[in-house]
């Protein structure tokens, strides 16, 4: 399904200001040098505003850096087209935002084949996948709801299934499990693990709970838009 | 397309829509009447003219300006090409039926011989064949511009005339320039004509036809054989077949017209039939311009709408362009979605102008019925307007698309 492989990435030098010369200047990130092989399982922790989410952003090209290079498998990406980074962003990348960011005009099965839609993947064959992924994050019957009739939990959910649909070779996830009971934590925890494995994707997680940082096997602390921690489990 | 958003802000969405829609179409439907209608009674109008009997006309400015009416007529048929000519004078006057009620006509004198062969085919058939109207080439009377011979006292008359007054062939009718019964003339009516239907001009319902030098006579605008004015509004030239096919010659005949004439207007009614055309044209340009700032508004409502929706959906085609869904399927949606609105609006403006125009000739008064019963609807002009419509929402669309499209990803998420 993906036309891209599971990426290397590294960050060179990357600095994201925002409003860089007006007095509300915003130095997100200072200066981050980063590399994430394939298929590890990352967690970003830090202080609010100390750039997790723009670090993000950058790893999954939804932004530029003002300086430094974002290269995935040493090919420079970050200074790509919109276009270019669109289709790299729809074919290698699966977002889990923190606020669920999902469509509210489109049901629980329609915001799960929207990337796929984009992909241009057959009718049946996105109908069915998004049936399955619902499946697995336990919403099965819940296929036709629309966001307001779901509660926080099943719209992360929603989230997580849409994130895996085009089965992507880098998962992003924005606090994933904040608005999930500790049950459905673990369960999506597992899924994103398994998928994970199963595909060698890349995982980074940001995340303030010690239980899904605990899962990681590298966890990144940041302050003030630098990493000041950068550990590997053993 | 992208669907409407949750509860209040649906309805609220609705609204926009369907006042946007509303808007086009009152904006479509507006030229769609004007020019359906202005075109229609142009069209008429210019079919009339194009079935008259005659195809030189000569004028003059001023209350019957032409003078020696019966001299310029012979001369007119000394040309060669020319097969009638006849001088007419319309005049308004009194009529009284024997009964004693009294109504203005509109009088028309003609010398009767003439006045027929410059009759189209339409207006041909409302009058009796052959016009009984005494002699037939007035030169009686007339007497070569001395009115000493005997008046004929034949008249036509209208049938709505006829009608309202119990007036038949053999009745008598008084005639009178002024509303005076004793000053008044008696005449045998010898037969009635119908009065063809018009919308530009006035309808002239209640009409005399009779001897032009008669009414030169009765009106005080005869004079002697040397003196004006022996009164007419026109002359009418009826032309050989060969030269009324033939451009060329018919315009080289009006030159020689004009040359005999130099101080009266001498027009074809080839030329006639171009101006109405240019008429005709700079009407609807007029019509069209006219309409245009309705056009305006409905659209600057359409746009406003889109980008309306636009700022509302900011969030959701940021989150379409953060999952890597392609802009131009995005810009397709927005401008897909304002022209499917412009279309619905625009052919609704198209069947509103419609059932405008119906209703107008069915239920409105004469003058306005009688136009809308002319009306054409030119389906080159109406594709034109709703594709102009159209285009014109793709553009405010490409507008509200491209503001959507230029803001960053991570701006339009927050």
């Amino acid at each position: 399904m993906s036309g891209i492989a599971v990426p290397s990435i590294e960050l060179t030098r990357v600095v994201r200001t925002y409003g860089a010369g007006s007095p509300d200047e915003v130095r997100a990130l200072r200066g981050v040098d980063l590399t994430i092989p394939p298929g590890e399982f990352v967690s970003v922790a830090g202080p609010s505003g100390c750039g997790k989410t723009t670090l993000l952003n950058l790893l999954g090209l939804l932004d530029s850096p003002n300086s430094g290079e974002i290269r995935w498998n040493g090919q420079a990406v970050g200074d790509r087209s919109d276009r270019a980074r669109a289709r790299l962003r729809l074919e290698g990348v699966g977002f889990i935002f923190q606020r669920f960011y999902l469509l509210p005009t489109l049901t629980a099965r329609e915001n799960v084949e929207l990337p796929m839609r984009a992909l241009r993947v057959p009718r049946n064959d996105r109908s069915r996948r998004a049936a399955r992924l619902l499946e697995e994050v336990g919403l099965q019957g819940r296929e036709k709801a629309f966001p307001h009739q779901l509660s926080g939990g099943e719209e992360q959910r929603v989230a997580v299934a849409r994130a895996l649909a085009n089965q992507p070779g880098l998962l992003l996830a924005d606090e994933p499990t904040g608005e999930l009971d500790s049950g459905n934590a673990q369960a999506i925890l597992s899924l994103l693990e398994r998928v994970r494995r199963d595909r060698d994707a890349t995982l980074v997680v940001v995340t303030h709970n010690p239980e899904v940082a605990r899962r990681a096997e590298r966890h990144i602390t940041m302050r003030d838009g630098v990493v000041t921690e950068d550990v590997r489990e053993a | 397309m992208m669907r409407w958003g949750r509860g209040g802000s649906l309805r609220h969405s609705r609204l926009q829509v369907v006042l946007a829609v509303a808007a086009i179409a009152t904006a479509v439907a507006l030229p769609v009447v004007l020019v359906s209608v202005g075109g229609g009674v142009s069209s008429h109008e210019l079919a009339n003219l194009q079935n008259a009997g005659y195809q030189i006309v000569v004028s003059a400015g001023g209350v019957h300006g032409i003078t020696h009416a019966h001299g310029y007529t012979d001369q007119l048929l000394g040309l060669q090409g020319v097969t009638a000519a006849s001088p007419v004078l319309s005049i308004t006057i009194d009529a009284f039926s024997t009964s004693g009620s009294v109504a203005p006509v509109l009088a028309e004198g003609v010398i009767p011989g003439q006045f027929a062969p410059t009759l189209g085919p339409a207006e041909a058939g409302l009058f009796p064949k052959p016009i009984v109207l005494g002699d037939p080439t007035d030169s009686i009377h007339f007497a070569n511009g001395t009115y000493a011979g005997p008046a004929t006292y034949d008249v036509l008359v209208s049938s709505p005339f006829a009608n309202q007054y119990h007036v038949a062939q053999g009745s008598r009718v008084i005639l009178s320039p002024v509303a005076n019964r004793t000053l008044g003339t008696t005449y045998n009516v010898t037969g009635t004509f119908g009065v063809p239907p018009s919308v530009l001009g006035p309808t002239g319902a209640f009409a005399v036809l009779l001897p032009l030098s008669d009414l030169q006579a009765m009106t005080g605008l005869a004079g002697g054989s040397s003196v004006a004015p022996d009164a007419a509004d026109t002359i009418q030239v009826s032309v050989a077949g060969s030269v009324a096919t033939n451009p060329g010659a018919l315009d080289n005949l009006r030159g020689e017209v004009q040359s005999l004439f130099p101080y009266y207007g001498v027009s074809s009614l080839t030329q006639e039939a171009q101006q109405l055309e240019a008429a005709s044209g700079v009407l609807t340009g007029f019509y069209l311009a006219l309409s245009s700032v309705g056009l305006t508004v409905g659209l600057l409502f359409l746009a406003l709408v889109l980008l309306r929706r636009v700022e509302a959906d900011r969030r959701s085609i940021g989150i379409r362009r953060a999952l890597g869904v392609p802009s131009g399927s995005i810009a397709g949606e927005i401008v897909g979605g304002g022209a499917l609105l412009a279309s619905i609006g625009a052919a609704a403006g198209v069947a509103a102008g419609y059932l405008i125009v119906e209703a107008l000739a069915k239920w409105a008064s004469s003058a306005v019925q009688e136009a809308a019963q002319l009306a054409v609807f030119d389906p080159v002009l109406l594709g034109e307007l709703v594709a102009a419509v159209i285009a014109l929402s793709l553009l405010a669309s490409g507008v509200a698309t491209r503001a959507a499209l230029r803001t960053e990803i991570t701006e339009a998420l927050r």
